[in-house]
């Protein structure tokens, strides 16, 4: 095996630490000696970037997994499969005497989409699609939190051209892939300024017995490793490592290298109801066990690794074999990078040639795309090592054990010193400009100029979709009532003040929006972005929000169960600070999955009857920190952030899935940034704008000793319904099961004003309904779309 | 699944096409059979059907311009003969895009391609507010009487119904003065994009993407050749409809939450399969 790196340099630090920089490598100089005392001689220049993506951050959660293991929990009754392959899956109902499955995974593109927005969202999109399909499940849908700094802020160009190339990145590549985009959520803060969050959340179904794991099946020894896909290339080389540091202005040119190259075009007849399908028809037929991965973070070198390793097999592969772009990469470039719109599949020899066939003529991967195929790249070992040639050299020869077990650090936690106060100021004598204001905020305002551009209603299955409930459903699978909710949730508002709280929030608020269209919470996906973790302060918050997310997930259990709802996958970015040293504020992303049994009684948030009662359930408080209502005021950002009651909160999620169930509701809200008075309003603004109805709130209906203020726009957790009169006390009835008062804060008209009395019933705010949907409509969307 | 006792309908596949499983979902449910044609079977095999879908998508990544690399392609060679047999042929959305690129429509001159589908641009007050992709909910106004397609015999003339539209490219245009004078002379203008009071607004919300006196959807001469933008396979089922929609969709979709019997009832694209079925005998089990 030939050696750059010399015997003699290992006893040199400094020496050793510049030459693994020259060469693009991100290992310390401490975790290179480690590698050379593992395995008794020096590493090769391909063992080494096969240990650089290995032991990143990204691929090892090196600073992370044992505080998910501590903390998440990942079992229960519905739990499928947990988080330790691509994607973990719930159960979703039965039919026909099968149990199927809800398969669902979490993905950040932050890094990638900073330096090259549309590339960085597609790809994103991209491999989690590849996590999820390669289970064997059919995906259904995607999902996509997005994180950006201040439009208006310090960066006000650099701010706008990442979102619309985020925004469009994700269209491009998810409305040519066929599959829905149900929803997502959008949040302006400053502290996104230098670090977008691109997080993405991908959804399929599958049949309970179709699954296909990510591993070579048993007495798979002798198997064949195809690989299928585009051609290997250079993109993407270093992209786990890349994702796993700083970003830095100056390096802005090289780390555009690190992004890889998206071909949904390709991809959609890799999914699969195409390509892959049919093989993997064709084996269920026959019997034949096979097992499919994904090429992710660190290309051939990490999925050949685990697909093996997961079952206790080596992997001899043979780099000459793999279809490649252009001639003369070095094998560490073929070994480890990221080429999108790739997999692994580990098949029996003898049935080899018909996988070939049917990517390669029957479905002509050849011509769809320059290079692409399915092509036999090596052979699975009964020996545990990873050995791969290149033309007849053993470039890597490791046990495989050590490849993929990964690294831990135990990272020092302290809590910051920072104090957060409450500011004392008169209540506002002009609470309507506050309103408008509130309502024209890049945050508060109508996200169609965002959402309009993706394909909410490819597969023809959607039924509810972004805009008009507080969670998008779909009905899955054919000729079943069943519905799929998801709703993704996270306010860093909350986050920055307290991480802990942060969490539990996410948690609360994606439960209560999943209940407002009547779906119970069945299990979560997260995406825990936060800053460096070797700053002790930035690595308190992860803890503090890990233990936010495990707490609000066991204590907001089902009624009838105990069991907490599980994390069934996730995904953790670290690093999001910029070269400074700011952290982003700490932000825990929570996708959740609802069902609903029969998705003929959903309901969405739009007033639909004149005459109808509005009726609020949970308490409000003095919690303002945070609060859209701070900001609109310039008030700081307070201290009392809104917190999670678990008992109320429990209240407000269960009873309200049970009014639903029971047709006692006509629309609910949930009530979170804006307060019962945001809520009040995106009731009526969500409908059609022609609609005939408003609304009349009565504050004198609360009985509190808040501010009229500090009534409308706390952001203590709630929900707002909208019910017939004669329904109200079957209503009160089945909140009080759960030790809840409801309170009749208003009712519908058919005028179309909106109208608030204050605590002496007299008028306190008054607007037509127009007023309010030209200041929802912003300026801001308008301006960038045209 | 083929069945020889119902009649054959191809959903036409291409490289980067993405709605046929729900197109051919559609067919099936009305009373016929379908099948999914991938483009690299050998043409002649085309002739064995009855009538042709070719479903929305990015064929061949919509390189070029939507739909011209795939109106090139052998397999459409051969659909232009059997379309010019008079075998019902609906494009929808990258379908639309499509047969408008091989001179199948409107058709005055079949072969020459005579209109295209250019790029969306949305307006408010005459001003363009914004271009690229654009899906959602819109109303679609028939233009013809029930027998003048094979697809519209469900419809009534002036009927308005609510449909989503998905696409980048859907402006209807013509370089040509008397083609676009000919598209009224001589009804070949099926759909227009509406209000909800059946009004031909310009502008947004109510015409999506810019198109020429509102058009959505045309048919070639003889009528029996059709190309829609917007997604009647995704519009399939009431309950698909958003629950905010104004008009006698809105209402009907409102009661469904009262009515779970109503759960299979069908939704506003339902007409055009069905009406495809009742062209060749065949009763839709819905409606």
């Amino acid at each position: 095996m030939s050696q750059l790196f010399t015997d003699d340099l290992f006893h040199n630090k400094g020496a050793l630490a510049a030459a693994l920089k020259q060469n693009g490598l991100a290992l310390t100089p401490d975790e290179a000696i480690k590698i050379k005392e593992r395995i008794g001689r020096v590493p090769t220049m391909a063992e080494l970037f096969v240990f650089d993506i290995e032991w990143s951050e990204h691929c090892s959660y090196k600073s992370s997994k044992h505080l998910l293991k501590k903390y998440l929990p990942v079992t229960g009754r519905y739990v499928i499969q947990g988080p330790e392959e691509d994607a973990g899956i719930v159960e979703f109902t039965h039919k026909d005497g099968h149990r199927y499955g809800i398969v669902f995974a979490h993905e950040s593109h932050n890094h990638p989409s900073q330096v090259l927005p549309v590339e960085g969202a597609a790809t994103g999109i991209g491999g989690i699609v590849r996590d999820v399909d390669c289970m064997g499940a059919m995906v259904i849908g995607v999902a996509d939190p997005l994180r950006f700094g201040d439009p208006n802020g310090r960066y006000p160009d650099r701010t706008k051209a990442i979102i619309e190339g985020v925004v469009d990145g994700i269209q491009q590549y998810g409305n040519a892939l066929g599959v829905p985009n149900l929803g997502g959520d959008v949040i302006f803060h400053e502290g996104y300024d230098d670090n977008c969050l691109v997080n993405v959340v991908a959804i399929g179904i599958l049949r309970e017995d179709e699954i296909i794991h990510s591993r070579v099946p048993e007495g798979g020894v002798g198997y064949d490793l195809i690989l299928v896909g585009k051609p290997t290339d250079r993109s993407g080389f270093g992209g786990a490592s890349f994702a796993s540091g700083t970003l830095d202005q100056e390096d802005e040119e090289e780390n555009k290298g690190a992004v890889q190259i998206p071909d949904p075009f390709l991809k959609n007849i890799l999914l699969h109801h195409k390509a892959t399908e049919q093989v993997r028809k064709l084996a269920k037929e026959r019997g034949i066990p096979i097992g499919m991965k994904d090429l992710g973070a660190g290309g051939i070198a990490c999925c050949s690794s685990e697909i093996g390793s997961s079952a206790g097999y080596g992997v001899e592969i043979h780099l000459e074999q793999v279809h490649v772009a252009e001639p003369h990469l070095p094998p560490e470039v073929i070994l480890c990078a990221e080429t999108q719109e790739r997999y692994l599949l580990a098949v029996p020899k003898d049935f080899t040639p018909e996988v070939l066939k049917i990517y390669n003529e029957d479905w002509d991967l050849p011509s769809i795309c320059f290079g692409a195929g399915a092509h036999v790249i090596g052979t699975v070992l009964e020996e545990p090592v990873m050995r791969v040639y290149s033309n007849q050299e053993v470039v890597v020869e490791l046990p495989i054990e050590f490849v993929v077990e990964g690294i831990r650090y135990e990272r020092e936690a302290r809590e910051p010193k920072v104090h957060f106060t409450e500011p004392s100021l008169p209540q506002p004598t002009d609470l309507s400009e506050v309103l408008l204001t509130i309502l024209r905020d890049p945050n508060t305002a109508n996200k169609e100029w965002i959402y309009r551009h993706y394909d909410t209603e490819v597969q023809g299955n959607t039924m509810i979709r972004a805009g008009e409930a507080d969670a998008s459903l779909i009905l899955p699978l054919d000729g079943c009532r069943t519905g799929m909710a998801l709703s993704v949730d996270g306010n860093p508002y909350y986050g920055e003040i307290s991480p802990f709280w942060g969490g539990a929030t996410a948690v609360a608020e994606s439960f209560r929006n999943v209940a407002a269209i009547g779906a119970t919470p069945r299990a979560m996906t997260d995406c825990l972005n936060y800053g460096n973790p070797e700053v002790p302060e930035h690595f308190w918050a992860l803890e503090e929000g890990i233990k936010g997310l495990s707490e609000a997930a066991r204590r907001l259990s089902h009624p009838n169960c105990e069991e907490p709802i599980p994390f069934v996958s996730g995904n953790v970015s670290l690093y999001n600070h910029s070269s400074t040293g700011t952290s982003i504020p700490p932000s825990p992303i929570i996708a959740c999955v609802g069902v609903i049994e029969d998705a003929s009684k959903a309901i969405t948030m739009e007033i639909k009857a004149t005459d109808s009662l509005l009726v609020l359930v949970g308490n409000r408080y003095n919690e303002l920190g945070g609060s859209d209502y701070y900001r609109a005021i310039r008030a700081g950002k307070g201290a009392n952030i809104p917190i999670v009651r678990y008992e109320e909160e429990r209240g407000i999620i269960y009873g309200t899935i049970r009014v639903i169930d029971r047709g006692l509701a006509l629309a609910a809200h949930d009530i979170s940034a804006g307060g019962l008075l945001l809520s009040a309003v995106e009731m009526v603004l969500a409908q059609h704008k022609d609609a005939p109805l408003g609304m009349q709130l009565n504050l004198s209906q609360i009985p509190s000793d808040l501010r009229e203020d500090t009534l409308l726009f706390t952001e203590s957790s709630g929900m707002l319904l909208e019910c017939r009169t004669d329904h109200l006390e079957a209503v009160r009835a089945i909140y009080r099961e759960f030790g809840l008062d409801v309170y009749t804060v208003g009712h519908t008209t058919a005028d179309r004003n909106l109208t608030v009395l204050n605590k002496e019933q007299q008028i306190l705010l008054h607007f037509p309904v127009e007023t309010l949907r030209t200041a929802w409509r912003g300026s801001f969307g308008l301006s960038l779309a045209s | 699944m083929i069945d020889t006792n119902k009649p054959r309908v191809a959903v036409l596949q291409f490289p980067g096409s993405n709605c046929e499983t729900e197109t051919a979902r559609a067919l099936e449910t009305v009373g016929l059979s379908a099948e999914v044609f991938r483009w690299n079977r050998p043409s002649a095999q085309l002739k064995e059907f009855e009538a042709y879908i070719v479903p929305g998508g990015f064929s061949y990544q919509d390189r070029v311009r939507a739909g011209v690399i795939a109106a090139k392609e052998p397999l459409l060679a051969t659909l232009a003969e059997e379309a010019g047999g008079g075998k019902p042929t609906l494009g929808i959305c990258n379908g639309a895009q499509i047969l408008l690129e091989t001179g199948l429509l409107p058709g005055l001159h079949p072969g020459r391609v005579e209109m295209a589908l250019a790029h969306n641009y949305m307006t408010v007050d005459h001003h363009v507010v914004r271009r690229g992709h654009h899906c959602g909910w819109v109303n679609l106004r028939c233009e013809v009487d029930a027998p003048r397609t094979p697809f519209t015999r469900w419809l009534q003339k002036g009927q308005i119904m609510p449909i989503t539209v998905s696409h980048g490219e859907g402006r209807f245009i013509s370089q040509d003065p008397s083609i676009l004078e000919a598209l009224t002379v001589k009804e070949l203008v099926v759909w227009r994009y509406c209000n909800d009071l059946g009004v031909t607004e310009e502008g947004l919300p109510v015409n999506p993407n810019g198109s020429y006196q509102n058009i959505a959807g045309i048919c070639n001469p003889e009528g029996n050749v059709v190309a829609l933008m917007p997604h009647p396979e995704r519009a399939f089922y009431l309950r698909q409809v958003p629950s905010v929609w104004q008009g006698e969709w809105g209402e009907k979709r409102k009661r469904l939450q009262a009515n779970p019997d109503q759960w299979d009832a069908p939704g506003p694209g339902y007409a055009l399969f069905a009406s495809l079925a009742e062209h060749f005998g065949v009763r839709s089990p819905l409606g």
